[in-house]
């Protein structure tokens, strides 16, 4: 049962991605009335980068290609933690979110190296934009975290938030916490309002500058691990919505969180076909809604006990 | 405990001898012996000791005033003294390279590296005192010394001013101790730390709460807490690198040291002891972290750094002590054994970072991050141990800072018993460590983006190369160490878990075997999933590497079209930060000095980008008007007049009056 959760756990991992940026770019599509790529498109396009042969930068030095893979792993080694199918997680231990968190800033700083790598004028404003709005964002998720844990007195990841659905809390927090994760999403996987994975306007892009200077391989790795961020807050955004729990009724629960992760998915584009990307300025009090939200909930919980 | 009184010899007898009439070289191979010997004498008490065995003391009778010395070994000094030593060594090794140049020159070096010794003598003093005067005398030694080591450099003006601050600094720290152990001898009538514990775990109460604020004051200005840190940077910028690298990475941590060392005595400490300490570091650790964010200097910014990392180590401590006073296991297991764990920890890569910041500064003689770049391919060495420190002290895995902050997250989120708004609190104060990593993450990246990578912005610096293998040793160990502490976390917390159990005697002994356990099991976890982080990585740039179908083709960066780039059109380090610092302008004093360009043919220009520190600033701009207030009032005041003498007289009157109702108890 468990090796069978473990399988689709890790089936979900490296699928999804892809099949998350084909509803994503088909939810854009059809606002758009064209009849947009194949679903399984970034697959052929991961494909075609795995064949090219790259062009490096002469200023590049061997930590540009490094940085490339070291995002790769650390977000396939995150996803891995991550409950995406509810109360379960592959690797489960004490305080994993911790280790969750922390891998996806190793896979930050490594983009970021990457990017400073090549010397260029414009990497460095994306680095810079990632690494200030990172400051906002990764505070949020530990305060999530944090309501979480107060609630429920658990300390994994996949129990805290399996648990939760039983803590009266639930009806309250879920809006609020489900509002937090999805702007997590946005900025962590580099999607609209944060950021515009399509403009090719240098001074509004943060994700897709940072690798203008990669090609081939190391491209394809770069954007898989994008798409595997987007995953795994996908996933966790399914898990605190699921209400089937995977170790008693599994395949429910796996359908729910497949349907659920699609329409995440559809969301997230929505958003983007209805709303243009905010100004630069005002993107960390965007960041800060989800700070507040998930405050909020730790201040729901410590009056709720109070009672 | 022969062999720390042989140790205390061979360290003085080293000192005298790196002073003889020789050749400078043969002094400094007299001091790093004399280390060496030292070193082995004191391992060879320290780590039994560590290991679990009993303690060590002893005593020599001395004449009154002094009366008799005590020493005592427990596994708390034993752990600081068993990596203090060592890496004083690889300091003073570094020093070897470092000075390389004076060497054969007419100044004399030799007391450079007797002073070197002598802070390695005031650790043996400072980690084994078992009452004040030694305690004291030790304290002040390693204060004097590392004073000394600062102003080597001491015809320049600058670097004297920095090293006299320090040295105010760290004597009006010193009259905060003396202040808390008056209080505590008029009470303990023993100047034994076995005297002064006994009063102070029985008597809670106004007069140990006044205690304990003037300990953490002083022990914050030793460790460079905020606001107690503006002599910080400014010693670090000017001290030659490995002095700079052992005062953040080594003799600072006496404070800490000192601050645990007195938790212990108290036994007990009350619940607002711990949310103060705790409130406190994080303040420490969120500034420090704001604060490297502008920096310039590289010097500067690995010293803002220090008083960040010490509010880490300070947050876990904390919660060490909330668990002691809720009676919790888990809590103090994993706040003071986290807390400890990351005091060594940062030892190691702070070390290492400040190593190669004098890597660079030997070769390019200059620190200043907007004139260098494009070192990685000259010094790749030191640009790999820097990019390891660099995630090491962003606490990213799989490097050692992130084996002893997930310690201090675990016990900030577990589900030990305690109230739900104490809960939350704690969780808030997870999120602002998260903040604090994720700062330091960008300065790290600013730092070692504009330095080591991209292309060299200054052509008139002297051409890069590797630095002698003197300073690349010293610095190649620490960055083992960090590999090896994050990798494996569990000889890590082997070496703490015995100075942890000290802080769990009054708990049952299978509680806390069994709490130490479940912590191990965590930690081996951790140290796991390093380890296939590592593994993974190494094996598929491996496989990258077999695809030789697919090695690159070399182009110039991308410019977007823009064929002729110069290395003046790269990021530079004002610009990555001014973004984030915009948010914290009120933290952050950013000075900034520009010339526009004006007429149709400008020819200078520029603009010039300072963080300064505001509450050095506010410091001098008080001082300055204390002066001006002075002034004012001496000049309208009359000597002879007999209201200012009667005044004069009645003030001093109260404030003798106040001591002695003080010391009598009055306030208890």
């Amino acid at each position: 049962m468990k090796t069978a959760l473990q399988v689709i756990h890790w089936l979900f991992v490296l699928t999804m991605p892809i099949l998350l940026v084909g509803v994503v770019n088909r939810t854009k599509s059809w606002w758009a009335a064209r009849k947009g790529p194949r679903i399984l498109q970034f697959a052929y396009d991961l494909q075609r980068l795995l064949g090219k042969r790259p062009v490096e930068s002469t200023t590049a030095t061997p930590l540009f290609r490094a940085g490339a893979y070291v995002v790769l792993v650390s977000a396939v080694v995150a996803a891995g933690m991550a409950p995406i199918l509810g109360q379960f997680a592959p690797i489960q231990f004490s305080h994993d979110f911790i280790v969750v968190a922390y891998t996806l800033g190793l896979a930050r700083i490594a983009l970021m190296i990457s990017a400073m790598d090549v010397g260029s004028s414009f990497e460095g404003m994306g680095t810079a934009r990632e690494a200030a709005f990172s400051t906002y964002a990764e505070p949020a998720l530990f305060l999530l975290i944090g309501a979480a844990s107060a609630a429920t007195g658990m300390t994994s990841f996949a129990d805290l938030i399996g648990h939760l659905h039983n803590t009266p809390y639930y009806g309250v927090v879920v809006a609020p916490l489900v509002l937090t994760l999805l702007i997590l999403l946005q900025a962590e996987a580099a999607r609209v309002p944060v950021d515009d994975p399509l403009t090719h306007l240098e001074l509004t892009m943060i994700h897709e500058v940072m690798i203008l200077d990669h090609s081939g391989p190391e491209l394809a790795a770069m954007q898989f691990a994008a798409a595997m961020k987007m995953t795994l807050y996908a996933g966790l955004i399914a898990a605190l919505v699921n209400p089937f729990n995977p170790l008693t009724s599994p395949v429910a629960c796996v359908l729910a969180s497949l349907g659920l992760m699609l329409s995440v998915a559809v969301a997230v584009g929505c958003v983007e076909s209805l709303t243009a990307r905010l100004p630069m300025r005002w993107v960390t009090r965007y960041l800060l809604i989800a700070s507040t939200a998930a405050l909020g909930c730790m201040v729901v919980v410590g009056l709720g006990a109070g009672n | 405990m022969n062999q720390l009184i042989l140790a205390v010899l061979a360290l003085v007898f080293g000192a005298g001898l790196c002073l003889l009439n020789v050749d400078n070289r043969v002094r400094a191979a007299l001091g790093l012996l004399s280390q060496a010997v030292a070193m082995v004498l004191v391992w060879s008490v320290a780590v039994p000791v560590l290991m679990g065995g009993p303690e060590v003391s002893g005593g020599i009778s001395w004449a009154y005033p002094i009366g008799a010395i005590h020493f005592r070994l427990d596994a708390l000094g034993a752990f600081f003294l068993s990596w203090s030593l060592p890496m004083t060594l690889l300091g003073s090794v570094y020093a070897v390279g470092y000075l390389q140049k004076y060497f054969s020159g007419p100044r004399h070096v030799g007391v450079h590296f007797s002073l070197l010794n002598m802070v390695a003598l005031s650790f043996v003093l400072v980690y084994t005192g078992d009452e004040v005067v030694s305690f004291l005398f030790g304290w002040e030694v390693a204060a004097l010394a590392a004073w000394q080591l600062v102003i080597w450099d001491y015809t320049n003006s600058k670097v004297r001013f920095a090293g006299f601050n320090y040295l105010v600094s760290t004597h009006v720290g010193l009259l905060f101790l003396v202040a808390a152990l008056m209080i505590l001898y008029t009470h303990g009538q023993s100047w034994a730390f076995g005297d002064i514990g006994r009063w102070m775990s029985h008597h809670p109460g106004t007069l140990r709460n006044v205690v304990f604020l003037l300990l953490v004051t002083s022990f914050g200005l030793k460790s460079a807490f905020f606001p107690f840190h503006s002599w910080l940077p400014r010693a670090h910028a000017a001290a030659p690198a490995h002095v700079s690298a052992l005062m953040s990475g080594v003799i600072h941590k006496a404070g800490l040291y000192a601050l645990l060392r007195f938790t212990l005595l108290a036994g007990k400490p009350d619940e607002w002891m711990g949310w103060f300490l705790i409130a406190f570091s994080v303040t420490s650790a969120v500034i420090g972290a704001l604060y490297t964010v502008g920096q310039r200097d590289l010097k500067r910014l690995l010293g803002y750094s220090s008083t960040e990392n010490v509010g880490i180590a300070g947050i876990g401590f904390g919660v060490g002590c909330l668990g002691l006073s809720w009676n919790s296991p888990a809590l103090v297991a994993l706040g003071f054994g986290g807390g400890l764990l990351h005091v060594l920890n940062h030892a190691f890569f702070k070390c290492q970072l400040f190593y190669a910041a004098g890597c660079v500064y030997q070769i390019k003689h200059v620190i200043d991050m907007e004139r260098l770049g494009g070192l990685f391919k000259l010094m790749p060495v030191t640009a790999v141990c820097f990019v390891v420190g660099g995630v090491a002290i962003s606490a990213l895995p799989p490097f050692n800072g992130f084996a002893s902050e997930f310690m201090i997250y675990s016990g900030l989120f577990s589900n030990a018993s305690m109230g739900i708004w104490a809960k939350l609190t704690l969780g808030l104060v997870a999120a602002a460590l998260a903040f604090v990593g994720a700062v330091s993450a960008l300065s790290i990246t600013r730092a070692f983006g504009v330095i080591f990578l991209g292309n060299a912005r200054d052509p008139r610096l002297p051409e890069a190369h590797e630095a002698s293998r003197w300073m690349l040793v010293p610095m190649g160990l620490h960055a083992l160490g960090t590999v090896v502490l994050g990798v494996a976390p569990i000889v890590g917390f082997a070496v703490v878990a015995t100075p942890v159990s000290l802080f769990m005697q009054g708990m049952p002994a299978a509680v806390a075997a069994g709490t130490l356990d479940g912590v191990v099991g965590t930690l081996s976890r951790i140290g796991m999933i390093s380890g296939v982080l590592v593994a993974v990585i190494a094996a598929v740039l491996w496989l990258r590497s077999r695809f030789t179908t697919l090695s690159p083709d070399r182009n110039q960066t991308w410019g977007c079209g823009y064929d002729l780039p110069n290395t003046r059109m790269q990021y530079t380090g004002a610009g990555f930060s001014t973004d984030f610092s915009q948010h914290f302008r009120n933290v952050m004093v950013l000075l900034k000095r520009q010339k526009a360009p004006a007429g149709y043919f400008p020819r200078d220009s520029y603009v010039i980008t300072d963080c300064v520190d505001a509450v050095e600033r506010r410091l001098y701009n008080v001082i300055d008007h204390g002066d001006d207030t002075a002034v004012e009032l001496s000049a309208k005041m009359r000597e002879d007049d007999p209201r200012l003498a009667f005044s004069a007289g009645l003030a001093a009157i109260v404030i003798i009056a106040s001591l002695v109702l003080l010391a009598e108890g009055a306030l208890r």
